[in-house]
């Protein structure tokens, strides 16, 4: 493909071909699926297995922390790339964490960059724990902020590096379009937040009750599905509209808040929480349940068009309501087939006088 | 928004029963149960027969039955604010209105019976639409803007709640934080203040800051510099008028003899005082003196009728500024001379 054939115009037509990185966590295959009505040609490229199959997508095993991505964007000559590939809620160590967010990004801009590139469009996530959160900041964070705590917390310093990233690339390739999507935290899916949450006795810091912006998944979805679709070049902050405070989000789980950590100190706070309820809270998630943060969603509304669905407090309603149908249901199938076998497994030892090995240990 | 009853019963019926339901204590007897429940009913019928039987043999009252149901009265809004559980809306700010009220009725009793506020100009605030408020800040403990956020809420024939703007020092403290922002404070950042006053609320600001509260008492009622004018730039761009604020009488709460600067130093704090009281006493050093105290109101400076563009113009917003601060010192002076002494 030569350079002729590139339009003069900076504002791109329609998406063509669509590469979506990161398609195997659930928000990637949510966006996979509200975007392949629209798409003529969607790839999705993730290191795992998809979740859910879809039809309508090429879906190809590829690691952005490999180079060879650059190589794939270019082969696949995509107008556009949504990359979803960006960890920020992991429990994945640091270092692999840093190699996602920076590294690989860094190789999808490789990929899009330059004089042959095809790419015209760049949506990337992005994440509130840009912003940090600390006793000093304002009450709403706007786009235009950066994190004033320093030291900064590891994801946050990872996500000012990749922005400083796409910022210098957006400034190098005027012929693409760049979206910063910086979505709030969300709870819906197996997150650290929401697994804190839903704990029966919710150890919280002494002295502090912050304010919580959420985000539902659908509405994440939605608003990265808006920004492909549209022509939205920019930063944009992605949140539920209204707060609800900790005290209030811990007593709508039914759960009760218990204010044992020490109010200064986050990471004494951060050991006691892994000793006391094995939850593995990440340094800028402390912050958030110390201070809170809350961003300000008024740029999106004004150039999308659109806003959040969910009000934060309807997002953790929403959870609260999943956890407890979670809790009536009936075990799920297989601990009932394991609850089979182990069954089966006694019956047969009592026949033959013998003691019934534990059922984990058979499996391994 | 789910129907919060559903949703309450079917987590009741989620969990195990013995967390949801509080264990039972020893039965009481049915005589005790009847007690139990009659028991304020009893206490204040006794009270008020108490009352009676001291006017009669004193000849004025003793017990001032009003000020027994105020406490009722409060002990009741707390068992109703307890009974909301999750069920309630702060707004952005996290600010929690009705339970802020509850707690304004204590800071009713000490602006009407400790430090006996005398509050004039209060028709100076509009019952509607956005208002800065400005005003000196003394004492080494920000009483003054309580006072002046209940001054607003009790006197004024139309009750509303003052936002004020607190330094960012105070919002790293426990228990403090929580509760300045519950009861609708927030950081003092230009951002908040604008957004503040975008939603027409009243907002309460105090250019000196931490300078002001931190001057010994040989400095009283002199004004400190109003920081950089930066308050009459966010007027300007919101359009909302400026109205000057003068506090008598917060000057004496903590007559603060000395800093140790320091201790200061090492505890994060701006000023560490030294008053007749603190720290040789302990806890109760922290008790404020009664002194007496008045608040005034200006007329509002209309500084919305300058086009935002206006904020820009260094010479204009310092030009405005010192109007400001003039209009407050020559209210201390005003109602100094207006007091008969400090603490009558």
């Amino acid at each position: 493909m030569t350079s002729e054939s590139r339009p003069e115009t900076l504002t791109p037509a329609r998406p063509n071909r669509v590469l979506v990185t990161g398609v195997s966590n659930p928000l990637g295959a949510e966006v996979a699926r509200r975007l392949a009505p629209h798409v003529p040609h969607l790839f999705g490229c993730d290191r795992k297995d998809p979740t859910s199959a879809l039809e309508e997508m090429d879906f190809v095993h590829a690691d952005t922390r490999h180079v060879a991505i650059g190589k794939l964007v270019r082969r696949l000559k995509v107008d556009t790339v949504v990359h979803l590939a960006v960890m920020v809620d992991s429990p994945q160590d640091e270092r692999s964490i840093h190699e996602t967010d920076v590294i690989g990004t860094m190789n999808i801009l490789a990929g899009c960059s330059g004089p042959s590139g095809h790419v015209r469009r760049l949506i990337v996530k992005s994440s509130q724990a840009i912003y940090g959160a600390g006793p000093t900041d304002p009450s709403f964070f706007s786009e235009d902020m950066t994190n004033s705590e320093w030291p900064a917390p590891s994801v946050t310093r990872d996500l000012l590096d990749m922005e400083q990233l796409i910022t210098e690339f957006a400034v190098r390739n005027q012929s693409c379009s760049v979206s910063v999507m910086r979505l709030g935290f969300r709870v819906s899916e197996d997150t650290t937040l929401a697994r804190y949450l839903s704990l029966p006795i919710v150890p919280t810091f002494a002295g502090f009750d912050p304010r919580l912006q959420l985000l539902h998944e659908e509405d994440a979805a939605e608003a990265i599905v808006r920004a492909v679709l549209g022509h939205h070049p920019g930063v944009f902050n992605v949140a539920a509209g209204g707060v609800v405070l900790l005290s209030q989000a811990i007593a709508i789980m039914g759960g009760r808040p218990a204010p044992i950590l020490p109010p200064y100190g986050r990471w004494i706070g951060r050991l006691a929480l892994r000793a006391l309820a094995r939850v593995e809270m990440q340094a800028h998630l402390a912050d958030v349940i110390a201070f809170g943060s809350v961003m300000d969603c008024s740029k999106l509304e004004a150039e999308f068009g659109w806003k959040a669905a969910y009000t934060s407090r309807a997002v953790i309603d929403g959870l609260a309501r999943g956890k407890t149908l979670e809790v009536i249901e009936a075990p799920s199938p297989p601990q009932e087939y394991e609850l089979q076998v182990y069954l089966q497994r006694r019956r047969r030892a009592n026949r033959n006088g013998q003691r019934a090995a534990p059922v984990l240990e058979a499996h391994r | 928004m789910i129907e919060a009853k559903t949703a309450k019963q079917r987590r009741k019926a989620s969990q195990p029963a013995e967390i949801v339901k509080p264990r039972p204590g020893p039965e009481l007897m049915k005589s005790v149960k009847r007690l139990q429940r009659q028991a304020p009913l009893l206490a204040f019928q006794g009270l008020s027969e108490l009352s009676v039987r001291l006017r009669q043999l004193t000849g004025r009252d003793v017990i001032d039955l009003n000020r027994v149901m105020e406490v009722a009265h409060f002990v009741y809004k707390q068992q109703q604010l307890a009974r909301r559980g999750p069920n309630y809306e702060v707004d952005d700010f996290g600010f929690d209105p009705q339970w802020t009220e509850s707690f304004l009725s204590v800071f009713t009793v000490l602006y009407r019976d400790y430090w006996r506020v005398e509050t004039t100009g209060i028709e100076n605030v509009p019952a509607t639409g956005r208002a800065l408020l400005v005003s000196n800040h003394a004492g080494v403990l920000p009483w003054d803007g309580t006072m002046i956020k209940t001054a607003v809420f009790a006197e004024h024939p139309h009750p509303r709640h003052v936002r004020a703007l607190v330094a960012n020092l105070f919002m790293g403290m426990p228990m403090l934080s929580w509760f300045l922002r519950r009861t609708g404070q927030t950081v003092g950042h230009p951002d908040d203040t604008r957004r503040l006053l975008e939603r027409d609320e009243l907002v309460l600001v105090f250019p000196e800051g931490v300078r002001g509260t931190g001057k010994g008492f040989k400095d009283r009622y002199r004004l400190r510099r109003f920081g950089r004018g930066g308050f009459v730039a966010t007027a300007i761009k919101s359009g909302a008028p400026i109205i000057p604020v003068s506090v008598v009488g917060s000057e004496e709460i903590y007559p603060m003899v000395a800093d140790l600067a320091p201790v200061a130093r090492f505890l994060g704090l701006p000023y560490f005082p030294i008053t007749p009281t603190w720290p040789w006493l302990g806890p109760l050093g922290m008790i404020p003196l009664p002194s007496k105290w008045r608040i005034q109101f200006h007329a509002p400076i209309h500084v919305e009728k300058h086009p935002p563009e206006a904020a820009d113009d260094n010479n204009l917003v310092m030009a405005l500024a010192d109007e400001v601060r003039d209009t407050i010192q020559q209210g201390i002076y005003d109602n100094l001379k207006l007091r008969r002494g400090v603490f009558l």
